[in-house]
């Protein structure tokens, strides 16, 4: 981190009145201050964009947004899904519709709730930078044995612009013995469309429990989107991980799931698509730690004009995790001649009896494909842009809630530049 | 309907067509035989407009037009099609989305209105029909898993939709067993009309016997050694390939001769690229 990030860092969080006294948050400043943020010459960090952060202001925006949100400024809602919306971070009960799910117990995390794990390795720094300055968040707590798959939807708003606060969403989610949730985690931005967020998501999934998690991310053309996903899955519990990256200037997801239960499965589905000059940087480890857990990790990724696309698919298996089964499959395209994609599968291995596929592409659209569409008669753009989309399409299609799809699929139809000819795909 | 005078094809540093001359008038079915490498293949391809094949002397007149000057998706709009030997799996694009995109495609630069959807799936379960081809294809992906045959019945499904003017057809005869020559053939035939041609390039007379040709033309190193009526298909059959280059005593072919070595290069880069075999 530089020296004048770090001073502006400590600087803001002595003057935020929210942190004074709270022990929690000085622990996690004072950690964030003796690692230092990464810097793009650290490994795992070398393709996201540090420098948007000097000109942020890191205390959290406080105050109304200048332009007032209102319920038609969000996403249209998806049917059975109780929506919590967060503005800056903070709960806006107006322009929330809870109704209550028997077994689930949805809080706002006024309060800083602890971490139901403390951050521990060196890349979660960001979630470091939340605990210390999140105001609020979401807590979701759901008993043992609740059926709720159509659960809860998290929408959460940038509405402030960078230079004047930060956006500090935060999730807490905790899902009881045997219970199957959905949820969904959209990040948008209304109003200013050059925030600063920092998100941290912490989930943990008790034995034989069953969580679908769908998250968006379709912040503003100018905003800088961090993020930190921890997750941690007991014996038999099964996660699925959907991820849609479309918005933002600058995005970087640090994705950290322990599988530390027997026969756990985790699912990584994730598709982003970056244009103009966009940077979309994943970082996505599995942790095999306990025997017999799976996992299977998918990336689509396209880069167009002079977008750097990034996924880096880490997969760690871990001494005793003995008949661990994982499959990757990464693949990139590259959409223009100043575009940028990096797709790295990483596979550390320190146990015997283990199976670990892997598979990574990265390239430019199939020749043979174009010509035979186009020897079909489809002109040139048309026929790219079906090809993209269907390079995108089998990832796309394991989303499950039909509405959220075709929300998704609209959107990224419109990343492609492609609006009409598109429509009756959808 | 064509007219290919002198053509010259080179791929890379091949010479693979050598001053091809060929004539296919309106409603007549001509096959286009010959041995491994003889430049089939690359004739089909350059008819669609395939890149990679460098036109290096001669013309090609479709319709009193320079077709060679127009792309590929033009040729498609103006009634050319050519039905692939290895056609292209493509995940993600449904069948039915091609066909209706090719077919709309070809309706917008006629100036037509795009095509009644409910029309549209009738058109296409007819044909469907024709090629014995189950109603659950709709939804798949362009030829994705399918089988060989499977693959050849989709294209003859993709010409009948499109009903082209010219279709090219090549080695749509390969891999199949003879049930499924049998419908290919049907479909093919269903095609034919007094306004429409075909090319059937073919290794084999086996697809002329459901597929009745006007004309037979023998390839070898990429120009037309010897043309005739069906008959010489059956003569190929019995005599071989080495008959035709055998019999070949003109000083002209003397010439070809000095090009073994390269062709025999041409061969085996072919084999490395079943794209343009």
């Amino acid at each position: 981190m530089s020296a004048v990030l770090a001073t502006r860092i400590a600087e803001d969080f002595a003057a935020a009145a929210h942190a004074s006294g709270d022990l929690q948050r000085q622990r996690a400043m004072q950690a964030l201050t003796e690692r230092g943020l990464p810097t793009s010459r650290d490994e795992n960090w070398k393709y996201v964009n540090l420098r948007p952060l000097e000109k942020v202001r890191f205390t959290p925006a406080t105050g109304e947004p200048q332009a007032p949100v209102t319920a038609q400024d969000l996403p249209a809602p998806v049917a059975h899904y109780c929506r919590y919306t967060f503005i800056d971070g903070v709960f806006a009960p107006a322009l929330s519709a809870p109704t209550p799910n028997a077994g689930v117990l949805v809080k706002s995390m006024k309060a800083a709730a602890a971490r139901a794990n403390p951050i521990s390795t060196p890349d979660l720094r960001f979630a470091l930078l939340n605990e210390a300055f999140a105001t609020d968040g979401a807590q979701i707590l759901v008993e043992p044995g609740t059926d709720c798959q159509t659960c809860v939807e998290l929408v959460f708003v940038a509405a402030t612009e960078g230079k004047a606060g930060a956006s500090y969403p935060r999730v807490s989610f905790h899902v009881g013995a045997g219970a199957q949730v959905g949820l969904i985690e959209r990040h948008v931005s209304i109003g200013s469309d050059a925030s600063f967020i920092n998100c941290a998501v912490d989930v943990s999934v008790a034995r034989d429990a069953s969580v679908k998690h769908y998250r968006v991310q379709q912040t503003g053309a100018r905003a800088i989107w961090f993020d930190t996903l921890t997750a941690r899955l007991a014996e038999n519990a099964r996660y699925q991980l959907h991820s849609a990256s479309l918005g933002a200037l600058s995005a970087r997801s640090t994705v950290h799931v322990q599988l530390a239960g027997e026969r756990s499965e985790v699912g990584l589905f994730n598709v982003s698509v970056g244009g103009k000059n966009q940077v979309h940087d994943t970082f996505a480890l599995v942790e095999h730690i306990a025997a017999n857990a799976r996992t299977e990790q998918s990336f689509r990724g396209i880069s167009a004009g002079r977008a750097r696309v990034a996924f880096n698919g880490k997969i760690i298996v871990r001494k005793g995790a003995h008949g661990t089964d994982s499959r990757q499959s990464l693949r990139g395209l590259l959409a223009g001649a100043d575009a940028e994609i990096d797709v790295r599968p990483q596979l550390e291995i320190y146990t015997d009896d283990v199976r670990c596929n892997h598979g990574a592409t990265a390239g430019k659209l199939d020749d043979n494909m174009l010509f035979y569409l186009l020897s079909r008669g489809l002109d040139r753009e048309t026929a790219q842009r079906l090809l993209k989309w269907a390079f995108l399409e089998d990832v796309v299609a394991k989303i499950e809630v039909p509405e959220l799809r075709r929300q998704i699929e609209q959107s990224l139809a419109g990343q492609l530049n492609e609006a009409a000819a598109l429509k009756e795909l959808l | 309907m064509l007219k290919i005078e002198n053509l010259h094809v080179a791929v890379g540093d091949n010479k693979v067509l050598n001053g091809l001359d060929l004539e296919i008038p309106t409603g007549e079915v001509h096959a286009i035989m010959g041995p491994n490498g003889s430049g089939k293949s690359t004739l089909a391809h350059v008819l669609a407009g395939r890149p990679g094949y460098e036109v290096t002397a001669g013309s090609v007149t479709y319709d009193g037009r320079d077709l060679l000057a127009l792309e590929p998706e033009e040729r498609a709009h103006e009634g050319v099609f050519l039905g692939f030997q290895y056609p292209v799996e493509i995940p993600g694009v449904n069948n039915v989305y091609l066909l209706k995109a090719a077919l709309n495609a070809q309706r917008k630069h006629h100036g037509l209105p795009e095509v009644d959807a409910f029309e549209f799936l009738n058109l296409v379960r007819e044909k469907m029909k024709l090629m014995k081809m189950d109603e659950s294809f709709l939804s798949r992906g362009v030829n994705e898993g399918f089988s060989g045959g499977e693959k050849k019945r989709n294209e003859i499904l993709q010409m009948l939709v499109l009903e082209p003017r010219l279709a090219v057809l090549d080695e749509t005869d390969s891999g199949l067993d003879i049930d499924a020559l049998k419908v290919v053939a049907n479909g093919v035939n269903t095609l034919r009309s007094p306004e429409k041609s075909v090319v059937l390039v073919t290794h084999y007379q086996r697809l002329l016997d459901y597929v009745v040709p006007d004309h037979v033309h023998v390839l070898v190193r990429g120009k037309i050694a010897r043309s005739g009526d069906r008959t010489l298909a059956l003569e190929l059959e019995k005599r071989g390939y080495d008959w035709v280059t055998e019999d070949e005593t003109t000083p002209r072919n003397y010439a070809l001769h000095d090009k073994t070595a390269s062709t025999a290069n041409q061969d085996a880069q072919f084999r490395g690229d079943p794209g343009a075999a």
